[in-house]
């Protein structure tokens, strides 16, 4: 082995790439009842869980689900985790200050919907059980920009943010399964 | 060896575009394909599909696709991001440990959300030819150009491929490009990159495909007429395209002889020549006469679901065999670039 200081070579590779599609009619269903002022969602047939959005198919009995199995859910929920995130800037970060991204369980659903954030109360005091209820963007304001095919259940463009409601804290046992 | 069969399938007409996402595209096909074979879900011993993020355009899209296969109560499972012929080939190995006797493998892609071209040139190195952002369409006419520089074949010999499997495609509900046309039709359309025509070229398509495979006597149980798995092998080229002579496919050769293929006679070969140039390459790589029987469903110029392209090869020649319709067949799959890797399914009647 020689001792000569080995040169490291770096190169940067910036990749972009387009991608283009509308969203399942299933999503478009959603988001006009979400411009509408509801949450909807999909029984299940065979089991009876409530999954928002609907996906067409129910993931634990793997039975198709269709508009017929529509169902609104309210605007009340159960924080079940959580993360401060103190954002790096990566290429596309926008945030610069420490922000919330929170998992919902909506009243009447059995799924949750995540990348929520958590607005008045102190960011050392949200925890898992904390009820809250959705901050409505006025109607004029509201779109379908924020809900995507791939997306992990943002609504920001329909609902800014969600804020405690002042109950009691959940019963940890109704939402214990939702904790990720 | 533990005998393997196919024994289950079942597949989505290619499209150009599918509203619905990938895993709606794969919750019937994987029930249907459980129901030819008479199982239930959750009596499947093992489960393996393939698909590509970068397809998708989501992180972990390949998690979501497994909710077809109903994850719950867990499953034992798996995930290739290679063609579902791949993941049928880690199946096909885990039976092979002779505890479990079946087995889901799946197969899914929607190339309509994306720009193939700019998503493939990131399966090229780093260094040199990602950056360039070279797609896989003009890699494969500097295939075809090598091909006709080297005097192995024409551009009307391509175009015969092209008219040939959209011939064949006609009977078949699940091809996107099909009709009847003429080879001197063809040649008169403008070059898309030359040498190749848009006939040259495979359609962007949305898909999905499923099979079961099922072990010795279960195989028998479940299906009247099992394609049992006789050979089933995969052999890889190096990475950088210009370090091949890309006129051949030694991978193919060797994978197709370590899968037992001897050159004896086959009822149906099933090719994932993506462009009409690779046919010909492909059929040279398996000593194949004029008179094969070549892509009788239309092949993967009339449907190529990326990422089932290859599964599908290996259930159109699995269901002619269960069907009786042939005895003996080859299914080729196809991955990297311009045929860096191969794979050869060797399939029989009993």
């Amino acid at each position: 082995m020689s001792d000569a200081k080995k040169e490291t070579l770096v190169m940067e590779h910036l990749v972009s790439l387009r991608y283009e599609e509308e969203l399942t009619p299933i999503l478009e269903r959603y988001v006009d009842a979400l411009i509408d002022g509801r949450i909807v969602g999909h029984k299940c047939p065979q089991c009876g869980r409530v999954f928002v959005p609907g996906k067409g198919y129910c993931p634990m009995c793997v039975v198709e689900t269709t508009e017929r199995d529509e169902v609104e859910v309210a605007d009340t929920g159960t924080v079940t985790g959580f993360t401060i995130i103190t954002p790096v800037a990566y290429y596309g970060q926008e945030e610069t200050e420490p922000f919330v991204y929170a998992s919902v369980l909506l009243d009447g659903a059995d799924s949750t919907l995540g990348g929520q954030d958590v607005v008045g109360i102190p960011h050392d005091q949200i925890h898992s059980g904390l009820r809250v209820r959705a901050v409505w963007r006025p109607k004029e304001k509201r779109s379908g920009n924020a809900v995507t095919n791939r997306g992990w259940g943002s609504v920001a463009s329909v609902i800014d943010a969600f804020e405690p409601t002042g109950e009691p804290d959940m019963d940890r046992a109704k939402f214990e399964e939702h904790i990720f | 060896m533990s005998d393997v069969a196919v024994v289950g399938w079942a597949q989505t007409p290619s499209v150009r575009l599918a509203r619905e996402s990938e895993v709606q595209l794969l919750v019937p096909t994987v029930a249907q394909a459980l129901a030819r074979a008479n199982l239930d879900r959750r009596e499947i011993g093992f489960t393996c599909a393939g698909s590509c993020d970068y397809l998708t355009g989501g992180p972990f899209a390949f998690v979501s696709n497994l909710e077809a296969a109903g994850a719950w109560p867990p499953i034992a499972e798996s995930h290739v991001e290679m063609d579902g012929a791949w993941a049928m080939y880690e199946a096909w190995v885990r039976l092979q440990h002779g505890d479990i006797d079946t087995a889901l493998v799946f197969g899914s892609g929607k190339s309509s959300p994306s720009q193939p071209a700019e998503v493939w040139a990131q399966q090229l190195d780093p260094y040199y030819l990602a950056p360039l952002g070279v797609d896989p369409v003009s890699l494969a006419g500097i295939q075809a150009r090598a091909l006709l520089d080297a005097g192995k074949a024409t551009e009307r010999d391509f175009a015969e491929v092209a008219v040939r499997s959209r011939h064949n495609a006609v009977d078949n509900p699940n091809a996107q490009v099909k009709g009847d046309a003429s080879v001197d039709a063809l040649l008169a359309e403008p070059y898309v990159r030359a040498p190749l025509r848009k006939h040259d070229l495979p359609p962007i398509s949305d898909g999905a495909v499923a099979v079961v495979l099922a072990r010795g006597d279960r195989a028998r149980q479940l299906c009247e007429r099992p394609a049992w798995i006789r050979g089933l092998d995969h052999r890889i080229e190096v990475h950088q395209p210009g370090m091949r002579d890309l006129t051949a496919s030694p991978s193919t050769t060797l994978a197709a002889r370590k899968a037992g293929y001897d050159g004896g006679p086959l009822d149906v070969i099933e090719l994932s020549a993506t462009f009409s140039p690779q046919e010909l390459i492909l059929r040279e790589a398996l000593g194949l006469d004029a008179g094969a029987n070549v892509n009788p469903s239309g092949g993967a110029l009339a449907a190529n679901p990326v990422m089932a392209t290859g599964l599908i090869r290996i259930v159109e020649v699995a269901q002619r065999i269960a069907s009786g319709a042939a005895d003996r067949g080859l299914a080729h799959a196809t991955g990297g670039q311009v045929l860096q890797h191969n794979l050869v399914c060797m399939l029989e009647g009993e």
